[in-house]
């Protein structure tokens, strides 16, 4: 019965086949890119980042599962530029963060930060390029010692990376928490004395105390209130304007990306899916995850109603993601095709990249 | 050294006001608990509704913390009304009380520094008819008849609310991670719902039902009747949550940011499964949450509410569509949408919510209102009707009266 | 309220008029916290009390009742004398010896309370209240050298070992591993018997002693301090201050170590307590402090040799086992309080 039935399919896919075909592919397209020159003009470039985690280890300390947290990842980011990268919890989003800043160390790919390959420099030769790349965390109750004060906290980088005298750090500290939105009197505090929007102004305070090129936004707006978030979106926005700022604006939620961002990258399962300008995304979006999750943001008007494209079942665990396309399990408009075989990554439009089947059958 | 200590001084309690607080404190805390461990008749908390269309009517509702730090005054006189058959999202942002009321409502307040100090929470619940000793009042054939009582439950003690509790007023909470028991099976925990709240039920009729209110959250039984809490994703925890408050039948289901720790997709599908069970079961939801759109979606009415008290309320048509309170329009504004031109800067509502300790004593939100009138410095205002079903509190509106 | 209010200088009208309700706002310090939450509990001021008295009686006590020092014998015993008739027999006469002797009772041994002594002498003249006293001093002085040790050995090897982790941290592990498997008293023992034959002063082999016993002791106060560092290395604060490119003794001493400090505090005391026992049993077993200085446990000692005593002379002994009672719980009250206090999730 099986036989037949394989015999009237046009052609049987062999799962092994497929993934050894989209491997070499892939490592034909890495080698060639790494061997392109730097740009010049990009603050950060960051070509096929790679950041897996090892599940399980032999006794040797052979890696025999591991996670594949972040799997080929690629964008250039200029400076006043922001990135957004939108996509739900275990997509990978926070790890490639993480992993430009080299708070994880990648495990394969190339990150370019200003005309310099930082991939492999050791942590002593990073401490030089710490000061000009920075991160906002999401929790602004974890992100701060509990025991130093708020002058305490802001002054210690500055300090540390000596970016003023010792005896202007004070005068320095209080005008960046001016530009901030932090009254002088808080200097004396802690930080459990505040609400959630003030810490996370404290945090950007922190972050731009060393005068950064680039920061990494973590879900910067995520857990506060929202008339909070559009404080903190407004200050980000205006700090960028002033400092000419490259942002990596990491979220989950698009309309707050939409808001602040030039360039956008929907990540799914480790993976971006579609990467393009705000225009490009917003307006076209090409690949079926990216329309779904556009769908599926509630509308704050009771009297649209609109219809939803239905996603179902759940992400699946990054741990053992599906074969084929990672998106086929959930997706309303999946074929045999896509249950065997990857998606290549191509360009439709000017700097439109998706990575789906559908698009090149039309 | 001295200077510290001033300086300390100056931004802190000392210690003759800590110790006076302390005391203030603790009197009423005791007056309080005894109250709510005291044993009474049941006719001292049974009442009539106002409105026989309402299942839950919520009147004048002060609901206090006692910490040493001062008396925070989480839900300050704050009165709406559930009706029956409607779902009722309570929108604000985070320590507006809108969690405090609702759990208010299931007596969930950690005591002893948690106290509902004064007003009414009128529930229509579905009870045994009982007589004057006490004795279930039954039928002909011996089942119990079933009549609707009006608790008041602000006025029950502790040792009744098991009345209310899961039987008539089922809550969802925000976390499905820690809200099941990690160490008992899905099928379990939701067997146990049956046990208690059925008489006299059989293993074999808590598992049907548990098959059932599984089929109904869209859940395939089979799969999940054995499977440990940690082994089910967030969504699909969830979606037991949702079976387990929906296995007692109950009246009155609070859904305390249902959505809130879940991914955009898995949301959208646990709001349709919300709006589908809406329609099947007989009974309201409160749906509290600071998402506008979720509210959008889901509610009938909606309250607004800021810093303890109540802003506005009305039909969500009128909320979204003629918000009159300065903060109900900040908020609608603050909200980047998909539609929202992007090139202009985000309205903001400056400032921060205040400080819980030491209210002022005119309108809460008069700090970072755009449209603060000298009026606004006196009293805090009152409801205002805008229309049969709008009320707002706002000094803008008394004109209008 | 109203008045708290009033007393704040408004310095910048422009800024105060702007957020008077955030400026004016008074909260409960962190310090004031800690120390409201500590005298909540009677139990924790009771144990304050009972450490407080017993600094005091062993400190300053011996200043203030100074009729007798630690290992002054009481000679004041009445002199009795013994007549005996003693018959020899020389070359077959027989000549009777009258003998005077003297039976002293030189010392005045095992005396009851008396204004002379409060608490009476024990066997050999010594005054028992001024030996508790002395006693005290050699218990709180070794508890505490011992633990402050114990502590500095922890939070190095364990902050090292939580730190760094990797081959590091197994390392540190498994000798921590082996000490706890390592059993205290037989080995102070075997210890107390290498020093006896290397006649070490008596005065100083409980020195010795204590740094042999903070080196077996020390895996507990690491494995907390490890513990603590694992789940703070995960806090976003450290991943900021690593973000910031901090030095990483910088990371330990200035982020990492501070907030394992309430944690420790609280280990500290609660150890004091077991610190003072272990010196207890020591002494008791004739292995710490050797007679003539005065220590709780070689006072308890006696009734192992002369078990008549427990009932005929129970001043002997009795109250030096009241103060290793008292200073044992004295201190664990103290802990208790301390980690109700510290610890805001511990809060009822």
């Amino acid at each position: 019965m099986d036989e037949q039935l394989n015999q009237t399919a046009s052609f049987v896919y062999d799962d092994a086949m497929e993934a050894q075909l989209f491997q070499q592919e892939r490592e034909r397209q890495i080698q060639e890119d790494f061997a392109k020159p730097f740009d010049p003009e990009a603050i950060l470039e960051v070509r096929h980042l790679r950041k897996t985690f090892p599940l399980k280890k032999t006794i040797t300390g052979k890696v025999t599962r591991e996670l594949v947290a972040v799997d080929d990842v690629s964008f250039k980011l200029y400076p006043g530029e922001t990135l957004g990268i939108v996509g739900e919890s275990g997509c990978g989003k926070t790890t490639t963060g993480r992993a430009i800043l080299k708070l994880h160390q990648p495990t394969g790919g190339q990150i370019i930060f200003d005309g310099v390959d930082i991939t492999n420099l050791k942590s002593s030769q990073m401490r030089e390029f710490r000061k000009q790349m920075q991160i906002i965390f999401q929790d602004p109750y974890s992100s701060l010692p509990p025991r130093s004060t708020v002058g305490g906290i802001l002054s210690e980088p500055v300090e540390v990376h000596k970016i003023v005298p010792k005896d202007q750090v004070k005068d320095y500290v209080l005008q960046l928490m001016e530009k901030c939105g932090l009254r002088d009197y808080y200097y004396e505090r802690y930080p459990h004395e505040f609400s959630g929007g003030q810490r996370q102004r404290i945090c950007i305070a922190r972050a731009l105390s060393v005068n950064p090129k680039l920061v990494i936004c973590d879900e910067p707006v995520s857990a506060l209130d929202v008339s909070i978030q559009a404080q903190i979106i407004n200050l980000l926005k205006e700090l960028q304007r002033e400092m000419n700022l490259a942002y990596v604006f990491i979220s989950h939620d698009l309309s707050v990306v939409k808001f602040i961002s030039d360039k956008i990258a929907v990540m799914y399962l480790g993976a971006v899916v579609e990467y393009g300008t705000k225009e490009d995304i917003f307006n076209n979006p090409l690949h079926p995850y990216t329309k779904a999750l556009f769908s599926a943001v509630p509308n704050p008007d009771p009297t649209v109603k609109m219809e939803r494209i239905k996603l179902q079942g759940d992400i699946p665990s990054p741990a053992n993601p599906p074969k084929g396309c990672r998106f086929h399990t959930r997706c309303p408009y999946a074929t045999e095709k896509c249950k065997h075989v990857p998606p290549q990554y191509h360009e439709y439009g000017d700097g439109h990249f998706a990575a789906c089947h559908l698009l090149n059958e039309e | 050294m001295s200077q510290e200590t001033k300086k300390t001084n100056k931004n802190y309690l000392s210690g003759k006001e800590v110790r006076a607080i302390a005391k203030a404190n603790a009197a009423e805390m005791k007056r309080l608990e005894a109250y709510k461990n005291r044993k009474c008749e049941e006719k001292e908390f049974l009442t009539k509704m106002r409105d026989p269309n309402n299942l839950l009517e919520i009147d004048d509702l002060h609901t206090f913390f006692f910490t040493e730090q001062g008396v925070v005054k989480a839900v300050n006189g704050v009165s709406y009304n559930v009706p029956k058959n409607a779902v009722v999202g309570v929108v604000g942002e985070s320590g507006c009380g809108k969690s405090v009321t609702s759990m208010s409502v299931m007596r969930l307040i950690q005591g002893p520094t948690g106290q509902i100090v004064s007003g009414h929470i009128r529930f229509a619940a579905k009870d045994t008819a009982k007589d004057k000793k006490g004795k279930v009042i039954r039928d002909e054939n011996g089942e119990p008849i079933i009549e609707e009582k009006v608790y008041d439950i602000a006025k029950m003690p502790m040792r009744e609310i098991h009345r209310i509790r899961g039987k008539q007023v089922a809550m969802i909470f925000q976390e499905p991670m820690t809200s099941l028991n990690p160490v008992f099976t899905i099928g379990q925990q939701l067997d146990e719902v049956t046990f208690i709240h059925v008489e006299g039920a059989t293993k074999e009729m808590a598992k049907e039902k548990t098959f059932d209110m599984l089929r109904l959250v869209g859940i395939i039984p089979e799969n999940v009747y054995d499977a440990f809490p940690h082994e089910l994703s967030g969504g699909m925890r969830q979606r037991v949550m949702i079976a387990m408050a929906l296995a007692a039948e109950p009246r009155l289901i609070i859904a305390d940011e249902p959505t809130t720790a879940l991914d955009v997709t898995i949301q959208a599908q646990i709001l349709d499964l919300l709006q589908d069970i809406k329609r099947k079961i007989d009974g309201s939801i409160l749906l509290i949450t600071h998402d506008l759109g979720v509210i959008a979606e889901m509610a009938d009415y909606v309250v607004v509410m800021y810093a303890g008290k109540v802003i506005e309320k009305g039909t969500v048509y009128e909320i979204f569509k003629d918000p009159r309170h300065p903060y109900t329009i900040g908020l609608q504004k603050s909200k980047p949408t998909m539609t929202l031109d992007d090139s202009v800067e985000l309205y903001n509502i400056p400032g921060n919510v205040p400080n819980p300790i030491n209210m002022p004593d005119h309108c809460y939100f008069k700090e970072r209102c755009a449209k603060c009138t000298a009026k606004c410095s006196g009293e805090y205002p009152g409801m205002i009707q805008v229309s049969p079903t709008h009320f707002v509190a706002c000094h803008l509106y008394d004109e209008e009266k | 309220m109203e008045e708290l209010k009033n007393q704040e200088p408004l310095e910048n009208t422009p800024e105060a008029a702007d957020e008077p309700l955030d400026k004016n706002i008074k909260l409960m310090s962190p310090t004031r916290m800690v120390v409201r939450r500590f005298f909540r509990s009677k139990l924790s001021i009771i144990g304050l009390i009972m450490v407080i008295g017993l600094f005091l009686f062993s400190f300053v006590g011996p200043i203030v009742y100074n009729e007798w020092g630690e290992t002054e014998l009481d000679t004041s015993g009445t002199v009795e004398y013994v007549t005996r008739d003693i018959t020899v027999f020389e070359n077959g006469v027989e000549y009777t010896i009258r003998q005077t002797v003297e039976t002293a009772k030189r010392d005045n041994f095992l005396a009851g309370p008396s204004a002379d002594h409060p608490l009476g002498t024990d066997q050999q003249g010594y005054d028992v209240l001024v030996r508790l006293m002395y006693g005290g001093r050699i218990s709180l002085i070794f508890s505490f050298l011992a633990v402050i040790l114990v502590t500095l050995l922890g939070v190095v090897l364990g902050g090292i070992s939580g730190y760094f982790g990797g081959w590091v941290d197994t390392v540190i592990m498994r000798l921590c591993d082996v000490l706890m498997c390592l059993p205290g008293v037989p080995i102070l023992l075997i210890i107390s018997t290498i020093l006896d034959s290397s006649g070490i002063d008596a005065q100083y082999r409980i020195y010795v002693l204590m740094i042999c016993l903070s080196i077996i002791s020390w895996p507990g106060t690491a494995r907390l301090v490890r513990g603590q560092i694992l789940s703070l290395r995960e806090q976003e604060y450290m991943v900021a201050a690593e973000a910031m490119g901090y030095s990483t003794g910088r990371k330990i001493f200035k982020h990492l170590v501070p907030n394992v400090m309430p944690q420790l505090i609280v280990q500290m005391t609660l150890s004091l307590g077991s610190m003072i026992l272990y010196e207890a049993t020591l002494s008791y077993l004739n292995l710490g402090v050797k007679p003539p200085f005065a220590a709780w446990g070689t006072m308890i000692n006696v009734i192992s040799q002369r078990p008549d005593y427990i009932s005929a002379y129970p001043l002997v002994w009795i109250p030096a086992g009241i103060c290793i009672v008292i200073a044992v719980l004295g201190f664990n009250f103290v802990g208790d309080g301390l980690r109700d206090a510290l610890d805001p999730k511990a809060r009822r």
